[in-house]
């Protein structure tokens, strides 16, 4: 969490507008998902990992460390999309061509989104977009809460690391009942506390005249089009050439 | 159990999506006007919401051995009531994908649709059903944490048997095969969740009662009206 949130406000692209990081980044995900995978998604992926390591300057591993992020789901649920049983005469499992080519489609089709998405997040600062919701007719409360949630994750989960820190030290995760034991105590006292914290914030904001709104000043981005044209001819190439590609391989 | 980016096909992402707008728009409609009337809501549900996105990245003890995150579902239907659940959920799942890579944003309609309404509506209506029952805090708070645990990943395994039905035995066997592949994880995760949620409760009802008092999200607290 700290490394994705690291690079996100630390990137060469960090002041760039959202939407020119954001736009190319969602359209480029819909590619993916609506255009055959197999000629699609190494493009897909090979252009969004070549342009997060060498457009933004985010480093190799952190960025292959994002993509690795789902692989115990994948790695469980992609062998029994090419498996298939039967049960019609008792227990039978089989392995055909088109599970294993669903099962491959999938696999890729998979990565490549999450190479789109690994993108996004490591260039751009989650607050960044959330004040673009606003646009899209969220209210501004909801704005506000969310963007609340977001300063306060980070303060509760260095709260919740200190407390599992001194509780390992005395032993509090040796055993299976003992660490539910912890863990429970650990969660009820960062319930306790995120009360206190929210009523203290409130004491304090009403001491300084809060009647529900939080006026905070907005970053000034200078939106370039260039960039933004330049992002999504570079979408278009990769969708371009998988069409090419997918017809003359056929 | 997040489902990854780009592992449904389109229409089912978009479909999912659908199904939980209503939900979600229903929660936002209603967040809003609570914190309308009254603006120090807003600071309580922005603690809960960071608490429970806090509780969700913490390692479970695993009995199998790999890794897994409590939901933190069940605790919260619990707490707020799943109408304010649906977006703190929701809200909670995009900061885990935008944060922590899991889970994805063409997915956010159907694990919010798993995570943020199926399993809190279900711990709920066991917490409801249990205490109409007469049955014990304890046991009501367990039920409904576990229970509303496995509808989430009951759930998940039906999207994904929808999504990719099999070849042979069609919907019924995939939803199987996917039940399966997950059990060994999801059924020890489940009862281990149920446990760590009757501790906090313990906990919260020991200690904090007062707090837990103020907590009217529900029309009717269900936990701090049972206080000795």
């Amino acid at each position: 969490m700290r490394a994705i949130d690291h690079y996100a406000w630390t990137n060469r692209w960090r002041d760039w507008h959202p939407v020119e990081k954001g736009l190319p980044a969602i359209s480029l995900l819909v590619l993916t998902l609506i255009l055959p995978p197999l000629t699609t998604a190494p493009l897909v992926l090979a252009g969004a990992m070549l342009t997060t390591v060498y457009g933004a300057g985010i480093p190799w591993r952190t960025l292959v460390s994002v993509l690795a992020a789902p692989l115990m789901f994948l790695l469980a649920g992609i062998p029994f999309l090419a498996i298939s049983v039967d049960f019609a005469s008792g227990f039978d499992l089989a392995l055909s061509p088109e599970g294993l080519q669903l099962a491959l489609v999938t696999a890729l089709r998979a990565l490549a989104a999450m190479s789109c998405l690994a993108f996004l997040i490591l260039t751009t600062p989650l607050t960044d977009g959330v004040l673009l919701l606003r646009r899209i007719g969220i209210p501004a409360g909801v704005i506000e809460l969310i963007l609340l949630i977001y300063r306060l994750i980070f303060v509760f989960s260095e709260r919740a690391l200190t407390g599992r820190q001194a509780q390992a030290a005395r032993l509090g995760y040796s055993r299976l009942d003992r660490s539910v034991r912890s863990l429970g105590l650990l969660g009820g006292n960062l319930f306790q506390r995120a009360l206190e914290q929210a009523r203290r914030l409130e004491i304090g904001l009403m001491a300084r005249g809060y009647t529900g709104e939080l006026r905070v000043l907005p970053p000034q981005w200078k939106p370039s089009w260039t960039r933004l044209v330049a992002g999504m001819m570079g979408v278009g190439l990769v969708g371009l050439a998988s069409g090419w590609l997918a017809r003359s391989l056929s | 159990m997040h489902i990854t980016e780009g592992f449904l096909p389109p229409l089912h992402a978009v479909a999912w999506t659908a199904a939980s707008l209503p939900f979600v728009f229903f929660s936002v409609y209603r967040v809003n006007r609570l914190m309308r009337e009254k603006p120090e809501i807003k600071l309580l549900l922005a603690a809960s919401g960071a608490f429970a996105f806090v509780i969700s990245a913490l390692k479970l003890p695993s009995v199998t051995g790999s890794c897994s995150h409590a939901t933190g579902t069940g605790l919260g239907a619990i707490l707020f009531g799943p109408s304010v659940m649906a977006l703190l959920g929701t809200i909670v799942l995009a900061f885990q994908t935008l944060l922590l890579a899991h889970g994805g944003v063409t997915t956010l309609g159907a694990n919010v649709f798993s995570m943020a309404i199926a399993g809190p509506w279900v711990a709920y209506a066991v917490l409801r059903s249990a205490k109409g029952l007469k049955a014990p805090l304890a046991a009501g708070v367990f039920l409904a944490a576990m229970l509303g645990d496995l509808a989430t990943y009951l759930v998940t395994a039906g999207q994904l048997a929808l999504a990719f039905p099999d070849p042979a035995s069609g919907i019924v066997g995939s939803f199987l095969k996917f039940a399966g592949v997950f059990a060994p994880t999801q059924l020890p995760l489940a009862v281990v969740e149920g446990l760590l949620t009757v501790v906090i409760v313990n906990f919260l009802r020991e200690y904090s009662g007062d707090e837990l008092q103020n907590l009217r999200f529900l029309p009717k607290p269900l936990v701090s009206e049972a206080r000795p």
